[in-house]
């Protein structure tokens, strides 16, 4: 191995360290014009008319876009059932509708933003606000206002899982744990709120330049609502400030083509350029779904478990987005790692009028992980056996049946993670058991405890979607290879995957890094790599760099000058799960994951002080060491913010928490004393090299981990979080 | 809206502007300068992602308003470097994975040449002093901690 497994200093690093990356806002072209848009503001209404002629008669005001204006006025990743803009004598029925506060009713352009801001204020809009559907219980109700008219029901989705006898089990239990917990809404803060330029290029194509995880899907959609073929539009991603699941639906990219496609109707030419100020950002996506989570596992006296019965409700927000899918994760992460014979499962996700929720790092696998790890733990406790005792007479093995009646893929090694983690951070083996050492005495006014949970995360699309990727490689020389390019659309959100790709394209071609350079970013430059999400990129992307690799040199041999290879990879199939039993083979591959926490609460001020982090991951092979650490790091840091200080306050459909003054996210002075990155490599049969991903694992369990550290210290368990200090001493009873 | 005709150097250059008296200099370097190493993340003064040397001083430049520059220097990640050679510092970012999205790596750079102007060897605990007015969503921090500490040994801002 020359150039995987090396900590290779990042291709993008010199630009980002000088100041000279381009990010959307960054980038501006001659005589371009500025869009602002005119947000709903209210969660639910029937726009009855919007009067634009003041605003239209603005000096320097070139257009003013509504509902009318969009060819076909609707959008959405899984379905399209959001309007682009929000109003009357539209293409598609209901689209009069504003459903959360960050709909869009208009898009001006104007020569200033000063301009367009201005005029968006002009704009009057005549509403008739409907009952807005704020309780996703409510919303589940027989009767319960239709947020879709055109729907039967306000679900989304739902699941059902049976597996073995519910009954049966419960009866074979000698202790039974209840439990209902409810996970947070959770804002993604990626640095970089939303922008783009749109303009025409040389080949008459609508150019829309803004971040995304995923451009030629984003691609697919602009050309879906814009009514123009696929090889009308290109998108091109330039430096992209963070996404964490927060840039895979559309934000700004539909209405700024729409834009320069009317204005080229009305002769002219010129770009649009739009930026999100940090409110319009946090208003105007999606978020983490909350999760409202009822569940009752039962054991037996030493240990084993018998049953487990889940309901799951998550809290979808106006439009589907992906919350058909992120449900699939929550659905199958509730029985987290475990081998349990009786599993009954009923999942639901619903509208309401609030922010959508969507995709964000662990996709569901959060919340489905803090229920089943809280059970755990409390589980444990009833029986008086030590946390690690206990999962490890639970955990799945090779070949053992998972809640959907299959076994799991690849290497099944959770024993390993989870004794790996226990044994570099709290606990030791003695006599064969595992233990918690002794505690180091706590400071002065504090309580110290420690706390354990683990999960796993699938990697790749699931449930009989056919995973692919496409890359290109190009070797370039006559004697020897001197160049080689490798194309490959894989979107650079900071991960770090542009420099993995070029890693492994040297690996695979075997050149050093140096020669190797990547052209990505842009769909008239690639072809399609799938999103960076579900933690798949390295290891779609590695399969199709390594098959694209070997043809390329297959053809160099061959004395072909450049030589050049195109390779789609597929991944194993899986298939949809059955919708009686919830039986199925939903995913290829998994990432396992362990982790332990300690802290210390002041019992007085409620405050809490995590010290200490062990961050566990068989990551296959690490492609490239330090990123691995660093998406460890980060992802623990964000989790942490998740746990601890990020309440996203929505009340009666308005956000009250639209600054980064008040969402509160970690800053430098809140990281751990400890943060420990353990790094595990066990090959995977499918992964490039046996890299598996591994994104999106340091979130899986570290919310439970916390609150069972926090019950360790205190001996109350919380079942909601964030674990600010109110809710820290309302659960010691002291206020 | 009144103007205001101001004289600064930027990076060492003498800028001479006819300012609007709301303009920050944000907007001052990134749109009239074109200096858009400095980011833009919140124009509230919370995260720290613009952050500038005013004099020396790491300031929000979304929260410094245009005419007060007149007869000041401003220094940005642009200024860092010198004939491309990167600072102890930018190296030290660049090596250590200190860098993920960038988005708030021009405001980091700035906030942590000033600390290392005025204290070259600086303990843990002040380089998070230094910092804590600067957000990052990435990286999850200790990497930078540990960049800026890697750097005050192997020569400092400079």
């Amino acid at each position: 191995m020359q150039a995987i497994g090396k900590s290779q200093r990042r291709v993008d690093a010199l630009d980002k360290v000088l100041g000279r990356a381009a990010y959307p806002g960054d980038l501006t072209r001659p005589d371009q014009l500025h869009m602002k848009i005119l947000f709903a503001g209210r969660p639910h209404a029937i726009v009855k008319e919007i009067d634009t002629s003041k605003a239209a008669a603005l000096e320097g005001v070139c257009l003013i876009l509504t509902a009318k204006d969009v060819p076909c006025n609707e959008y959405g990743l899984q379905i399209p059932d959001q309007p682009v803009l929000c109003g009357p004598g539209s293409s598609k029925p209901y689209t009069d509708r504003v459903r959360f506060v960050g709909d869009q009713v208009a898009a001006v352009v104007a020569e200033s933003e000063e301009i367009a801001a201005a005029a968006c204020k002009l704009i009057e809009v005549t509403y008739e606000d409907l009952p807005p559907v704020l309780d996703p219980f409510e919303s589940l109700q027989e009767g319960a206002f239709l947020i879709h008219p055109d729907k039967d029901s306000n679900i989304f989705q739902s699941y059902r899982l049976r597996k073995g006898d519910l009954k049966q089990g419960f009866q074979d239990a000698d202790v039974i744990v209840e439990g209902e917990y409810h996970t947070p809404v959770q804002e993604h803060i990626f640095l970089q709120p939303e922008a783009g330029l749109a303009y025409y290029d040389e080949e008459g194509r609508v150019v829309v330049a803004a971040g995304g995880q995923w451009a030629h899907e984003e691609q697919e959609q602009i050309a879906h609502s814009l009514g123009l073929e696929l090889d009308q539009v290109r998108v091109i991603h330039p430096a992209i400030g963070g996404a964490f699941g927060g840039r895979e639906d559309i934000s700004v990219q539909i209405v700024l083509g729409l834009a320069v496609l009317r204005l080229r109707e009305k002769g002219i030419d010129r770009p649009v350029k739009i930026v999100w100020s940090r409110e319009e950002s946090i208003i105007g996506h999606h978020k983490r779904h909350a999760y409202h989570i009822k569940t009752r596992w039962g054991a037996t006296r030493d240990g084993k478990l018998t049953a487990a019965e889940v309901d799951i409700v998550a809290d979808g927000g106006a439009y589907m987005y992906t919350s058909n899918k992120v449900l699939l994760n929550a659905f199958i992460a509730c029985t987290s790692v475990y081998d349990i014979p009786n599993i009954k499962v009923d999942a639901r996700a619903v509208a309401t009028n609030k922010v959508p929720g969507g995709a964000f790092r662990g996709f569901g696998g959060p919340q489905g992980t803090f229920s089943a790890e809280s059970q755990m733990n409390k589980l444990a406790e009833e029986l008086g056996l030590d946390p690690v005792e206990f999962r490890l007479k639970n955990v799945l093995h090779k070949g053992s049946l998972t809640s959907v009646s299959t076994s799991l893929p690849g290497i099944v090694n959770i024993t390993d993670v989870l004794e790996r983690c226990a044994e570099e951070s709290f606990w030791e083996k003695r006599q064969g058991s595992w233990e918690i050492q002794e505690a180091h005495p706590e400071p002065e006014g504090f309580q110290r405890g420690v706390g354990f949970a683990c999960g796993l995360k699938n990697i790749g699309f699931s449930a009989g979607y056919q995973e692919n990727s496409w890359a290109t490689v190009e070797l370039y020389g006559s004697e020897t290879i001197e160049e080689v390019i490798v194309r490959h659309a894989a979107a650079e959100v900071g991960q770090g995957t542009h420099t993995a790709i070029v890693q492994m394209t040297a690996e695979a071609v075997g050149v050093p890094v140096e020669k190797v350079r990547i052209i990505s970013a842009d769909t008239a430059e690639t072809r399609d790599s799938g999103s960076v999400s579900a933690s798949r990129m390295t290891f779609m992307a590695g399969n199709s760099v390594y098959g694209a690799a070997k043809a390329a040199l297959k053809k160099w041999e061959e004395e072909e000058r450049p030589a050049i290879a195109t390779y789609q990879y597929l991944a194993p199939k899986t298939t949809k799960l059955d919708p009686d039993t919830g039986a199925g083979k939903p995913n290829f591959a998994y990432g396992y994951t362990a982790q332990a926490v300690e802290l210390l609460v002041d019992p007085e001020t409620g405050q809490i002080v995590v010290t200490r982090v062990y961050s566990t991951h068989d990551v296959g092979r690490a492609i490239n060491p330090d990123q691995v650490r660093g998406q460890i790091e980060g992802g623990v840091v964000q989790a942490l913010g998740y746990v601890l200080t990020e309440k996203f306050i929505q009340e009666g459909g308005y956000v009250r928490t639209d600054k980064l003054s008040t969402y509160l996210i970690p800053t430098v002075q809140d990281i751990p004393e400890v943060l420990q990155p353990v790094v595990m490599e066990n090959p995977d049969p499918n992964g490039p090299w046996g890299a598996l991903g591994m994104a999106e694992m340091p979130f899986i369990s570290l919310a439970p981990a916390v609150t069972a550290a926090l019950h360790d210290a205190t001996g109350i368990w919380f079942d909601d979080f964030p674990l600010t200090p109110e809710r820290v001493l309302r659960g010691l009873g002291k206020i | 809206m009144a103007h205001h005709m101001i004289s600064l150097l930027v990076n060492g250059q003498k800028e001479k502007l006819l300012v609007p008296s709301n303009l920050t200099l944000l907007h001052v370097l990134r749109d009239m300068l074109g200096l858009t190493g400095t980011k833009n993340g919140c124009e509230a003064g919370e995260c720290g992602a613009c952050t500038v040397l005013l004099d020396g001083e790491p300031v929000n430049s979304c929260m410094v308003l245009a005419p007060e520059l007149d007869g000041r220097e401003v220094i940005t990640v642009e200024g860092l470097a010198k004939d491309g050679q990167l600072t102890p510092l930018q190296e030290a970012f660049a090596e250590l994975s200190a860098v993920q999205c960038g988005y708030c790596t021009p405001g980091m750079l700035m906030s942590a040449t000033a600390l290392l102007r005025r204290k070259p060897h600086p303990t843990q605990q002040d380089v998070q002093e230094a910092l804590v007015g600067n957000l990052c969503r990435c990286t999850g921090y200790q990497r930078i901690i540990d960049a800026v500490m890697v750097a005050s040994r192997t020569g400092g801002a400079e």
